[in-house]
């Protein structure tokens, strides 16, 4: 082998792309020629400093956020980033960051939280005024947590029918008691399904209706003398809460569309609804 | 399966609904089936083409040499590849991504600045390079990664892409023709230009130093 069908074959080499035959050939010249193998340390150098001194661009963790926003927006899949304009949520997290929050929250992190839930039980049984607003508190993390679990893949229905006279037989025969089924689609909230919840030690029926690409899980129970107290709306964690009493029920409505969105969602169940 | 489970229920509506509602009911479970489905493909793109995502975006960040042009090239290049993932049955899912982020920069490279993607490359200097700096010298500058970093854009994108998949994912001649469109003779033609390329450029760095 000479100098220039080395130098030809001398990439080749380096990225070990040759057979063992022509490989063992240009190894020998290398061995012969000096000037060929000062060649060679110079493209080794080269190879190690692109590999080793070339910044490799990692993608950074929001990289990875927006893309499975933006496929999940892709199949329809309803994600925070829909919202529109009348929405005046403080904090717009995406999906994906959601999901994470109940499933890969690290054990120190379950500690801190436990410890806080343990002093706020402890702070509530000497405070008596401060009781109602802890049970208001709990209850609301139950009903956001629930209605976060109902978000996500399958979980959203037990039964899925917008027709008020499939969700409410079926909602019947599984509870105590009879909820009322409204569709709301004439007010632009069409009804999604139906869902069984057990929520603040009592089984409870979830309705869920949908707000353009947003749902609203609403929470239905017969009336006990703890839920007269709770307040009317709470925002918490970027989802609104809208508390009311109704007949014999306590209704929750869960969203993380506005609260006007919510109010009117109230007031179109409360016009349907049938008198007593 | 969820599937079965409600079909079980639309079997026992029949006794509460009209014929016209449970038809209705149908109708709307197909659209849920659906649905499922294309969650749970969704669930396995993700699983097959999320790992290599650090791999896209430094294909892309070499291309475009910017990150926020890198970043738009990974997210369009990701719905693209999950748009036709159903046609994916290879085993290479990296090589697969990294063509569609490939073309996918290259479509951007385009309408942005054409004037990138033409190859300055004078063959004359080809012959002078390769003796004429010592490997004390280039080790010496091998360390310097800002400027590996300066002399890899200053080359055209052909040069550089190459050069990431070569070095960077470590991809053999044939995975890095299938992913440039090129047989594997030209991969390694293209390869020792490109070498050569950016042992000019150090080399007239540090003639500038001297």
């Amino acid at each position: 082998m000479n100098c220039q069908e080395n130098k030809n074959l001398m990439d080749a080499y380096l990225d070990g792309e040759l057979d063992p035959v022509t490989s063992q050939k240009v190894e020998q010249h290398l061995g012969d020629c000096r000037k060929c193998e000062q060649a060679y340390e110079v493209e080794t150098a080269m190879a190690h400093a692109i590999s080793q001194a070339a910044p490799y661009y990692k993608a950074p963790p929001e990289v990875r956020e927006r893309i499975q926003v933006s496929l999940r927006e892709a199949i329809g899949v309803p994600t925070n980033r829909g919202a529109t304009e009348d929405d005046s949520l403080p904090v717009r997290r995406p999906r994906a960051v959601r999901r994470g929050v109940f499933f890969d929250m690290p054990w120190n992190r379950l500690a801190l939280a436990a410890a806080i839930v343990l002093a706020a039980i402890v702070a509530s049984s000497f405070l008596p005024r401060l009781r109602q607003s802890g049970a208001d508190q709990l209850l609301a993390t139950q009903l956001i947590a629930s209605h976060v679990r109902s978000l996500m893949a399958d979980h959203l229905t037990d039964v899925a029918s917008s027709d008020q006279h499939t969700v409410k037989p079926w909602l019947d025969v599984k509870l105590d008691f009879a909820a009322p089924v409204l569709d709301l689609s004439a007010d632009g909230f069409p009804l999604v399904g139906g869902r069984l919840d057990y929520l603040d030690n009592h089984s409870a029926a979830a309705l869920v209706y949908q707000r353009r690409k947003h749902f609203i899980n609403l929470f239905i129970w017969p009336t006990t003398p703890a839920d007269t107290k709770a307040r009317e709306t709470v925002t918490r964690e970027g989802y609104n809460l809208l508390h009311w009493i109704e007949g014999d029920f306590t209704y929750w409505a869960v969203s993380d569309v506005s609260v006007s969105d919510l109010q009117n969602f109230k007031r179109s169940f409360e016009q349907q609804i049938p008198p007593h | 399966m969820a599937a079965t489970l409600e079909a079980e229920y639309a079997f026992g509506a029949e006794d509460l609904e009209s014929r016209a509602k449970v038809v209705k009911f149908a109708v709307f479970q197909r659209h849920e089936q659906q649905r499922a489905a294309q969650e749970h493909e969704l669930a396995s793109f993700e699983a097959t083409m999320l790992p290599h995502l650090d791999a896209a975006h430094n294909l892309a960040r070499w291309l475009m040499r910017n990150e926020q042009d890198a970043q738009d090239v990974v997210q369009e290049a990701y719905l693209r590849a999950f748009k036709s993932f159903s046609g994916f049955h290879g085993s290479n899912g990296r090589g697969w991504l990294l063509t569609i982020v490939r073309n996918t920069s290259y479509t951007l490279l385009k309408k942005n600045r054409a004037a990138d993607l033409t190859t300055t490359f004078d063959e004359e200097i080809h012959a002078s390079g390769r003796e004429s700096v010592s490997p004390a010298a280039m080790l010496e500058h091998a360390e310097d990664a800002e400027l590996i970093k300066n002399a890899m854009n200053a080359l055209p994108a052909e040069f550089r892409e190459i050069l990431t998949l070569r070095h960077q994912e470590e991809l053999s001649y044939h995975e890095i023709g299938e992913i440039l469109k090129i047989p594997t003779g030209t991969v390694m033609s293209r390869l020792a230009r490109a070498r050569t390329k950016l042992r000019e450029y150090l080399t007239s760095q540090t003639t500038q130093e001297k």
